[in-house]
């Protein structure tokens, strides 16, 4: 059985009467790519700045690499690198200044830190960029100074909290591409984010969580297949008028338990419990709202329609993010 | 953490800031040039304008002193003593007694009757009492003055107590001149002073809080904070690089003032860069407790100019501390800048050795020891607050 990076038991970190995460237990293994995935407010941040040290939490414990977060802070901090918004770079420093500060603050020998920081500017390209401000870097790049900061003194715990907002898709890609070779190499990886399809695309592992709790984890094959009682019926139907899928919605509620309905004209969504003859129920019912149909099938459903159903629907997640909006 | 390590933070936190204040124009302008010019030559302008001329002198301690013991000089006594202005005149001094007195608080000046003044009067030439000031109060020298005047213009040796005379008797007294007696001082002393203290704290006050709420909104003291350094390495790197400011702004306010408004101060350079650091230090030890509220730049520029502002009022920068009543001198007493304010007078305007101002020395390090500790504790437990 391998070996864990991050255990944690029961985490709870509440704000006032508000709780950002409700007891998390969740184990990740040394070398594996975990994503936490959810929308915002749902304590995927939270998680990690307790992770990272940055906050305490108000009950419960976890261990980084064997150290208790709040008994061995310092020797957590040694052990991870840390992506997130709200940990930046000097903006009146160039990369690499910024780069031998942090040397001298993780104490790597000032030979050793010299090769390492070569090392990482050449793996981002940043040499041509060496003397340039941080604060004058694009976006992208940006990001990549400070995947840099967080990989210098090799850490064995990445945490990489929604990295890719922001990027341009081949650089997200990039970075996603990247991270799996630092997986590879046995470094521990948690990938924040609220883009469904990421996880799906590069984690081992992905635990989704919605209000604080964590309520599922496992392979994004496993989370999909445990929705296997979920169908989605994709109609080609032109020119939908919101009346119409407004009866559409109400007619299909009395039909079965539906999670999602997404229309983009012409190609209506429809994700909803599975029964024996769905499609035709769905097919009748858009009839019956005079929709024109030209094409219709059923699909097994995607991570996000998977994320959608585990968190009990497209009602609820709008309920959660109005109130969550309204703590934040 | 070793201290080797803990000293490697601190110097390369000290770097750090360094590197961001060299690539900050606006920073160099504000810190180096415009604080010290702004105040040196706007105080300067006005040769030594930080006195002012109100100063009730009803609870200033005064020695009298009387070497003519006649009836005359007992009236003067008594009229003085007996009025709303004068209630702390000290008797049982000789003038060299007194004297020795003058300048260490206990007194502030020394009212001497010579021989003959009786005589003078009987006479009808001009009797003469001597005034000697401490000088390094020009406030309270000048207002003791100016009050004295008053009663001297309004004597009555044939009065007994006659605080409040007609136009008719006051007619009818003949003159007495005081001769005001004591160190004259270059006309900008007392201003460098002001500057000097002040420059201090205007731009250490914003160095330390405005520094550390930059970071946290630029995200840059969770940076920090998601690293092995300590908080005690992060204020010693801070108060390091800031101790290099200062000593750079106290040769700037002490070359204008000296080589551009004549300031001769009456101590040597190492008294006025320790008063220096000194008063920074306290400084920024207020700048760290202030720094764990979690305030915006804007605010800490807000706050800053009331501390200024109530410094003025409370600190002996233009009211004596000594002069203050009830609260106000509680405050006063309190607030470490008092002393550091008195300490600058008594070295550059009276020349006296540093090492001999025990009191204000223990008062001063022990409140820099103090802040420091409380920051420390308050940053360590802010922790959280000042990142999310």
């Amino acid at each position: 059985m391998p070996e864990n990076a991050i255990v944690t038991e029961a985490l709870t970190k509440n704000f006032g009467h508000f709780t950002a995460v409700d007891a998390l237990d969740v184990s990740v293994p040394k070398g594996e790519l975990f994503g936490l995935l959810g929308p915002n407010g749902a304590g995927k941040t939270t998680t990690v700045r307790m992770l990272c040290t940055l906050i305490e939490p108000t009950q419960g414990t976890a261990n980084i690499v064997g150290y208790d977060i709040r008994e061995r802070a310092a020797e957590v901090r040694r052990q991870i690198g840390v992506v997130s918004d709200g940990v930046s770079l000097y903006k009146d420093l160039t990369i690499e200044e910024n780069l031998k500060l942090l040397a001298t603050l993780y104490e790597i020998p000032r030979p050793k830190a010299e090769v390492r920081i070569r090392e990482l500017m050449d793996m981002f390209a940043f040499r041509e960029k060496a003397t340039r401000l941080v604060g004058a870097l694009s976006t992208g790049w940006a990001k990549k100074a400070l995947i840099c900061a967080a990989l210098l003194h090799s850490p064995q715990v990445l945490f990489l909290d929604e990295v890719t907002s922001g990027l341009d898709p081949q650089s997200a890609i990039a970075l996603q591409d990247f991270t799996k070779k630092q997986c590879e190499q046995g470094v521990t990886v948690i990938w924040t984010t609220h883009y469904m399809g990421e996880p799906e695309k590069i984690c081992d592992r992905v635990g989704i969580m919605f209000a604080g709790r964590l309520v599922q984890v496992g392979t994004p094959n496993e989370l999909k297949r445990r929705v296997s009682e979920l169908s989605v019926v994709e109609v080609e139907t032109p020119a939908l008028s919101e009346a119409q899928l407004d009866k559409l919605k109400s007619r299909l509620k009395e039909l079965a338990q539906v999670y999602h309905v997404k229309y983009a004209d012409p190609r209506l969504e429809v994700s909803c419990e599975r029964t024996d003859s769905l499609a035709e129920e769905v097919a009748s019912a858009l009839l019956r709202v005079g929709a024109r149909i030209r094409a219709i099938n059923t699909k097994d459903p995607t991570l996000e329609e998977a994320f959608i159903a585990f968190t009990g629907g497209e009602e609820e997640i709008d309920r959660f993010m109005e109130s969550a909006g309204q703590k934040t | 953490m070793s201290a080797r390590g803990f000293f490697n933070d601190s110097m390369a936190v000290a770097r750090n800031e360094y590197r961001q204040f060299i690539r900050n124009r606006s920073a160099i302008l504000i810190s180096l040039v415009v604080l010290p010019l702004f105040f040196t030559v706007s105080l300067g302008a006005g040769q030594g304008g930080a006195g002012t001329t109100f100063s009730p002198t009803a609870h200033i301690p005064i020695a009298w002193v009387d070497e003519d013991n006649t009836l005359a000089s007992y009236r003067f006594w008594q009229s003085l003593s007996t009025s709303p202005d004068f209630r702390d005149l000290i008797q049982g001094y000789t003038e060299q007694g007194a004297l020795a007195q003058l300048g260490t608080k206990r007194i502030y000046a020394v009212i001497v009757v010579p021989n003959g003044f009786q005589n003078d009067l009987d006479t009808g030439t001009q009797a003469r009492i001597i005034l000697y000031t401490d000088d390094s109060e020009p406030g309270v020298s000048d207002q003791i003055q100016a009050t004295l005047t008053t009663y001297t213009q309004n004597f009555n040796p044939e009065v007994q107590v006659q605080p409040y005379e007609t136009e008719l008797q006051r007619q009818s007294v003949a003159g007495v001149a005081i001769v005001a007696k004591g160190a004259t001082f270059a006309g900008f002393n007392i201003g460098l002073t002001t500057v000097l203290a002040i420059v201090q704290i205007f731009a250490g006050f914003y160095e330390i809080a405005g520094g550390i709420s930059k970071e946290r909104e630029d995200g840059t003291y969770a940076r920090l904070l998601v690293s092995p350094i300590s908080i005690g390495s992060i204020m010693l790197g801070k108060t390091l690089f800031d101790v290099v400011l200062t000593i750079i702004r106290t040769f700037t306010v002490l070359g204008i003032s000296v080589y551009g408004y004549g300031a001769r101060p009456n101590t040597d350079i190492l008294t006025l860069l320790a008063l220096s650091l000194i008063v920074s230090l306290i400084t920024m030890g207020l700048g760290f407790v202030v720094a764990s509220l979690k305030l915006g730049q804007r605010a800490v520029v807000i706050i800053e100019f009331f501390l200024i502002l109530f410094l003025f009022a409370f600190s002996g920068l233009i009211i004596d501390s000594n002069l203050l009543v009830g609260v106000s001198q509680v405050i006063s007493n309190l607030l470490p800048f008092s002393y550091a304010f008195d300490a600058l007078k008594r070295t550059v305007l009276l020349g006296r050795p540093l090492p001999t101002l025990t009191f204000d020395l223990e008062y001063m390090i022990g409140s820099i020891v103090l802040l420091y500790a409380i920051a420390f504790v308050v940053l360590h437990f802010s922790r959280e607050r000042l990142i999310t």
